[in-house]
Parts: C-alpha cells; sequence; structure tokens
C-alpha cells in the first residue's frame, strides 16, 4: 500500500466549507421555498441564513479560483481532449460492471492526475458553469431592486428565480450522488479520510 | 274665466320663478369654478398670514381638471361650502376668513377611520395632519390604477423614510417596490395583486382600450371574449390564452404585479405595531394576502376596469410578480423531485448490486490474492 498526498491543506479547507455551506444552503433553501409546509426555521432567518452561507460560498469560490489558478493546478480540470471519450468509457464501464466484478479502478489517482474523465466532466461543467451560475442568480435574487437591469437583460426574475431554483435541485441532487461516489474507495470511508488528511492510499 | 285668470297667472309666475332659480342654480354650478380661477388661476396671488408667512392662493387648473373631485363632477363650492355667494366688485369676492374645509361633511367612513389612526392621535403630542397634508389641496389623486410607488411617493413617503425601520427586512427595496406601504400597515383593509399589461416592445403600460382595439373587443364584450366559462374569473388557462391572443395580434409583454391596498376607507386607520416580522404570513403559497388577483385595465377615458383572475396564474412566466414561495412555480418542484429521487434511486440500485456482488469479489480475491 502506498500513501501520496493528493489534497492539499487549502482544497481540503475550501472543500468542507463548501460541503457545509451547500448543506446549510439546501436546508435553508427548502424553508424558504415550502415555508406554509416546513417549520424549522422562522422564514425571515432562513433568508438571513442563506444569504449568509451564500457570501461564504463566493468566498469560498474564491479560495478554490486563486488556489487553482496561481499553482497552475487548474489543469487538474482540463479534460485531455485525445483520450477524453475513451477514458470517459472505460471509466463508465467501471462504475457500471467492473467494480461489481472486483475489477481494478482504470483511474490511478495521482497529485497530478487527480481526477477521473468522468469527474473532470462533471466538475468543469461545476465549477466553471453551474456554481458561477447559481453564485450570479443569488446575488441577483438577494438585491433583486439592485440588480433589476441585469435581471431584465436575462429575461426577468422569473427566469432568474428558475435558474436558481433548477440548480438548487441539481446541486441537492449531485451531493447525494458525490457522497455516495466517494464510498467506492478501497474502503468505505477512505475517499473520506483523505480529504480530511490529504492523503490517498493506493491498493 | 275671470276667477282663472289670477290662478294662470300665478301659475305661470312661479313656473317662471321655478325655471329661473333652476337656471341660475345650473349657471352659478357651471361658472363657479370658472369665476374662482379668475383670481385663484393667478399664481402670484398670495395672502400673509397672522404670523407674516406669505400663502399661496393659486390652483392648478390643470392639476385640479384630473383631481377625483372635479372628475366627478365636485366643484370649488361644494368644499368650501361657506361661499353662499361672490361679489365680483369687491377686492376680495368673498370672506377672508374662509372655514376649513371639512373632508369629513362627505368622507365620513373615512374620518371614523383616521380617528383611530396614528396619524390622528399625534394631534394630542401637537401634531395635526389634516387631510390634506398627505391628499393635497386642489390635485386629490385618482388612485386606482395608481402603482405602488406613486402611491408611497403621494403619501406615506413625504414623511416616513422607509429605509430607516426596515433594516431586518431582506430585500426591502423590492418590498417598497412591490408592496404598498399600507399592506403591512393597515393589515384590516382589504388587499389585491393589481396586474398589469406591460408591452415589452415599447416599454409600456398599455391601456385597456389599446388592447381591447388589437383583439378586435370593446368594454362590454372584453371579459366575455377571455372569461369563456363565463365564471367571472380568469383561470390560468383563460389567462394564458389571452396572452396566446395578444401574442397572435402581435402584442407581446407581460404583467406586471404589485400588491396594494383596496381604495376603503379603513385605510386610514393606521397604528403603530400592526405590521409583523412573520414572512411566511404572506411569503407561502397559502397567504391570504395573494387571494384577490385582480387583471386592471386602465382606460383611456380615465376610468378604470378591473377583472378577477385565478391566484394561480401568479405562478405562470407571464407575471413579473415575484413572492418568494407564494408564487413558485410547481413544475419547477416536480423537475426537483424526479432529480433528487433519481439520485437516490441510482445510488441504491448500485449499492444494491455491490452489497449482492460482495460474495462474487471476495471469490475472486480467494482465488486470486495478487489480483
Amino acid at each position: 500500500m502506498s500513501r501520496e498526498y493528493v489534497h492539499p491543506a487549502p482544497v481540503r479547507v475550501w472543500h468542507w466549507i463548501n460541503a457545509f455551506a451547500f448543506i446549510l444552503l439546501v436546508i435553508t433553501g427548502v424553508q424558504i421555498r415550502f415555508a406554509e409546509m416546513i417549520n424549522f426555521l422562522s422564514l425571515e432567518d432562513s433568508i438571513r441564513l442563506h444569504n449568509w452561507v451564500g457570501f461564504i460560498v463566493i468566498a469560498d469560490y474564491a479560495l478554490w479560483y486563486i488556489y487553482y489558478f496561481s499553482t497552475g493546478k487548474i489543469r487538474l480540470y482540463y479534460p485531455n481532449l485525445r483520450t477524453f471519450a475513451a477514458d470517459a468509457l472505460k471509466q463508465a464501464k467501471y462504475y457500471g460492471c467492473g467494480i461489481f466484478k472486483g475489477e481494478p479502478n482504470p483511474h490511478h489517482m495521482t497529485a497530478d492526475n487527480k481526477f477521473n474523465a468522468m469527474q473532470q466532466k462533471a466538475y468543469v461543467g461545476l465549477m466553471f458553469i453551474f456554481l458561477p451560475a447559481q453564485i450570479i442568480s443569488g446575488i441577483f435574487l438577494w438585491q433583486v431592486k439592485g440588480f433589476e437591469n441585469y435581471i431584465d437583460m436575462l429575461g426577468g426574475i422569473r427566469i432568474v428565480d428558475t435558474i436558481h431554483v433548477l440548480l438548487f435541485y441539481f446541486f441537492a441532487a449531485f451531493m447525494i450522488a458525490h457522497t455516495y461516489l466517494a464510498t467506492l474507495g478501497h474502503t468505505p470511508l477512505a475517499h473520506f479520510k483523505a480529504m480530511f488528511t490529504g492523503y490517498e492510499e493506493d491498493h | 274665466m275671470e276667477k282663472i285668470k289670477p290662478l294662470l297667472i300665478t301659475a305661470m309666475a312661479t313656473s317662471i320663478a321655478f325655471l329661473a332659480c333652476i337656471w341660475t342654480a345650473t349657471t352659478a354650478l357651471a361658472i363657479n369654478n370658472e369665476l374662482c380661477m379668475e383670481c385663484h388661476g393667478d399664481d402670484s396671488l398670495t395672502r400673509t398670514d397672522s404670523t407674516g408667512m406669505k400663502d399661496t392662493l393659486y390652483v392648478d387648473l390643470e392639476k385640479f381638471k384630473y383631481s377625483v373631485h372635479n372628475v366627478n363632477g365636485i366643484g370649488c363650492t361644494d368644499c368650501h361650502a361657506d361661499i353662499a355667494k361672490l361679489d365680483m366688485d369687491a377686492e376680495v369676492p368673498h370672506s377672508v376668513n374662509l372655514a376649513t374645509v371639512n373632508c369629513g361633511s362627505c368622507h365620513d367612513e373615512v374620518t371614523k377611520a383616521y380617528a383611530n389612526s396614528v396619524h390622528k392621535k399625534a394631534s394630542h403630542k401637537g401634531v395635526d395632519i389634516p387631510c390634506y397634508a398627505c391628499h393635497d389641496y386642489h390635485d386629490t389623486a385618482r388612485l386606482a390604477m395608481a402603482t405602488v410607488s406613486e402611491r408611497q411617493n403621494s403619501f406615506c413617503r413625504k414623511c416616513h423614510n422607509p429605509n430607516k425601520f426596515h433594516e431586518w427586512l431582506p430585500a426591502k427595496e423590492n418590498h417598497f417596490a412591490m408592496v404598498e406601504c399600507t399592506v403591512c400597515h393597515a393589515p384590516e383593509v382589504p388587499r389585491h395583486v393589481n396586474l398589469r399589461f406591460f408591452d415589452l416592445v415599447d416599454s409600456t403600460f398599455l391601456k385597456g382600450d389599446v388592447i381591447m382595439r388589437h383583439l378586435g373587443t370593446n368594454k362590454e364584450d372584453f371579459f366575455k371574449l377571455i372569461d369563456k366559462d363565463g365564471d367571472t374569473s380568469l383561470s390560468q388557462q383563460e389567462f394564458e390564452d389571452l396572452v396566446l391572443m395578444l401574442r397572435q395580434k402581435e402584442i407581446r409583454g407581460v404583467f406586471h404585479g404589485e400588491l396594494v391596498a383596496e381604495i376603503n376607507p379603513i385605510v386610514h386607520q393606521v397604528n403603530r405595531g400592526e405590521a409583523n416580522r412573520d414572512c411566511s404570513q404572506c411569503h407561502s403559497v397559502t397567504s391570504a394576502f395573494f387571494q384577490d388577483v385582480r387583471l386592471t385595465l386602465d382606460m383611456e377615458d380615465g376610468s378604470v376596469s378591473s377583472y378577477n383572475v385565478d391566484r394561480q396564474v401568479l405562478q405562470t412566466y407571464f407575471v413579473t410578480f415575484n413572492a418568494l414561495g407564494t408564487t413558485r412555480v410547481r413544475l419547477l418542484d416536480k423537475i426537483g423531485i424526479a432529480l433528487i429521487a433519481g439520485g437516490i434511486a441510482v445510488v441504491l440500485i448500485h449499492l444494491s448490486a455491490r452489497l449482492l456482488t460482495i460474495p462474487l469479489r471476495r471469490k475472486k480475491k480467494i482465488n486470486h490474492p495478487d489480483a
């Protein structure tokens, strides 16, 4: 068994802040949207908390952005265009079939090649499209009057609200899948442990 | 015949006197405002009050013309009722010490509601807030079609700066723009959501007459045309059909919604502590604040036509009124539930397959310990 340092401290800090913030955003988001059905927090407190946590996510995103771009590690997210399709297919076959037969994971995680092809695809979409879209729509909904002109440019408040809500459901579903996929290490808790220690164990 | 003659003369004289009275009265009413304006139309007309301050006595006829009083045929001496006659030869044709206009002589219910308001109670502290402090003297506005911003700027915001007292309120500017102050601060008053058609091409609110002309109908038949089931309320389907009909006539727009108070005397009963900070009383799909939704059309003749609309239209993309929770689009929740349920299902299926295939992997490990 070898150990490799694949999750540097800034990444771990970013990840866990993001994880807890997302959980809070989902909880408060559900309370805001379904106030007549759910009552574990007052609407006023939910909105206030949702806004504050939203800003924490923005600051956290800035941490991620600065770290990955300043160190050049952002390359981890770039798919290799020549091998990407074949790698993604191989990875999908592993998750859909090989994993049950005890076949080895076709992707070998190293500090320079952290994500498999499917993760790269998912995370590029998440970090460069979905999360920024959620942040921007969230800021617009936070100060509707102040961003009136931009909101109108996007087609009105209802469209911005729709984007924010659909992404909210998407992120909620993503968190379920992400947590489950994290149990697919050599032991169910291996990846969770690695996200605290920084070291992934390779078997 | 001799006996009848005096009777005839008396009857004729009485009739002439009666007709003369009617004619005089009619003429007096007809010229009354014009006579007043001979002096009060002069914008330099002032008087000096007991403290030496100059008061303007000018009345802007253009503004008065469109006031709710003039539109309803109320003339100068209907309010300034102590002017019985004008002596046009005198320097001032009427008494210089006219009584204060008593709005309550017509608006008695308003007076009762106002008596029980924080504004009237302020008179105990020596602050007198007469009707005209809010409603102005002569250009008393018609409010049925007034926007939230017009209503607030004409009334509450003259004295109150809402930014000072609503720090706690999330998206406060949005609330100020979409919700009339009295909806929260005079909660007894009935309220409704006013929907007005905003033409996105011309960036303007379309007059009701223009909409009706485009649809080839008139004020009498308009509602019959759009309320297909004749239940006196527009359902979501009928509302969407109206949007479609307008699009077919190349009119593209959205319905701009605002939550306003009814033009009702009780709106004057504003008191401290009436508004509360329970956001969920508005922000839920079952909120009573959104029971009454109306399509409101401002007609060219100054009248207003208002039609009942099902509150479900607030949850469509044709209405810009957005209140968290209250106007949520249900389809998004169905998509969201499908996404989350799909995610959970995939996880459960995969997990089950993993658990069921444990013996297979264990066997493989025993047979190929180095694999």
